[in-house]
């Protein structure tokens, strides 16, 4: 959108791309909750329920491809993320768990889609929220499966330490559990995908500029497109990889949090 | 790689920033407070040293 | 243009414990391949040893954005 209106004034020098393309205006009228990224996600969520949907009501013996798609990504959540981080007591965390995967997976792949391309994730108040209940989610399960003084005790306290070491460790413990965990968790995400959508703006609207150009940078700008588009597979890889690192990290500290000992 | 040395490798990264910012953060406050300037190169080694010992009590040790 | 210095010098300083994980790893792998028996005892050398390399990368970061 951007690009059009910047590259209609003729004379007028690059602009690089910057933090300014990720604040879009609404797209219907002046309505705040109409932005790009809130109508992506919204539009996940109902591609992401339709999809799975119609890939489990005929569910059959021998499955149809469109069902076997569904249930490879089931499958993969279940077995290699939740039973092989969590232990027998996985099935509970499952719903969660994929919802997180799907979700998040499908809002990064939105940022490589044509037409769709944005990321909603680099908005950083979307991986905020998605760190906030994970937090409240392994906190509460920690909390019931051993009571709290015992959870407390056993964040706070190491085993095996000289008491004058805790005045040195525990803050360090506290902050890692309540403040660096769901802090890192989220801004790995919304960095990741920053970056990302950056990167890729400023190959693509580097080459349209470079089009733009004498001759000479006419003969470059070939290069800057195709170095826009192996990124965009590149990025492909990074958005499967930070949708798979959110949920394994959840799971981790769900089963850190119902493990007896750290 | 298994899940308990991707684990490990999170939880260490996660360890080393906290105590940074932590005892990294009370020194620069004293700092602001009492106008020195080496209470905040100390906060930030004592941080470091709290991380990795307490790296090397959960990792480290058998 | 404007930005700050503080970021360069970062991105200089990260370089050393960048090439120093990457180091530690690779001979924590080959390591374990050629001999999967010894890896209870390298693995806490090798987090120990990343432990030590992360936390200068850390302490440059936290200095680029106090400075």
């Amino acid at each position: 959108m951007r690009s059009l209106v910047r590259f209609s004034a003729e004379g007028e020098g690059f602009v690089p791309p910057s933090s300014n393309d990720f604040n879009l205006p609404p797209i219907f009228g002046d309505n705040a909750y109409t932005t790009k990224p809130i109508l992506l996600v919204g539009l996940s969520v109902i591609l992401i329920s339709v999809f799975f949907l119609l890939s489990s009501r005929k569910a059959a013996i021998v499955p149809s491809k469109f069902q076997f798609a569904g249930e490879s990504v089931y499958a993969f959540v279940r077995n290699d993320l939740a039973r092989d981080v969590i232990g027998h007591e996985f099935m509970r965390f499952v719903p969660y768990l994929f919802t997180l995967f799907t979700f998040i997976l499908t809002n990064n792949i939105f940022g490589i889609v044509p037409f769709l391309q944005f990321p909603a994730m680099s908005h950083v108040s979307f991986p905020y929220v998605l760190a906030i209940f994970t937090f409240v989610i392994f906190h509460y399960v920690g909390i019931r499966k051993q009571g709290i003084g015992k959870y407390v005790k056993e964040i706070m306290f190491m085993p095996g330490v000289p008491k004058a070491a805790y005045v040195l460790l525990t803050p360090i413990e506290i902050v890692t559990f309540f403040l660096t965990r769901p802090l890192t968790l989220s801004l790995r995400l919304f960095a990741n995908m920053f970056a990302g959508h950056l990167l890729l703006l400023v190959f693509i609207l580097g080459g349209d500029h470079l089009l733009k150009g004498v001759i000479g940078l006419k003969l470059i700008s070939p290069f800057a497109f195709a170095f826009g588009i192996g990124l965009t597979f590149f990025e492909f890889m990074v958005q499967c990889l930070q949708a798979y690192i959110f949920t394994l990290l959840t799971a981790l500290y769900i089963a850190g949090a119902l493990a007896d000992e750290h | 790689m298994s899940n308990r040395e991707e684990n490990a490798l999170w939880s260490i990264f996660g360890y080393l920033l906290s105590g940074l910012i932590f005892w990294g953060g009370i020194g620069w406050a004293l700092d602001r407070w009492l106008g020195t300037g080496f209470f905040l190169l100390g906060g930030l080694l004592v941080g470091m040293a709290g991380a990795i010992y307490l790296v090397w009590l959960r990792f480290g040790r058998d | 243009m404007t930005g700050t210095l503080n970021l360069v010098g970062y991105g200089l300083s990260a370089i050393g414990p960048a090439i120093a994980t990457g180091m530690i790893f690779a001979a924590y792998i080959s390591g374990v391949a050629r001999q999967p028996e010894a890896r209870s005892v390298l693995q806490p050398i090798a987090f120990l040893g990343f432990a030590l390399a992360e936390a200068l990368a850390l302490f440059g970061l936290v200095l680029a954005f106090v400075l």
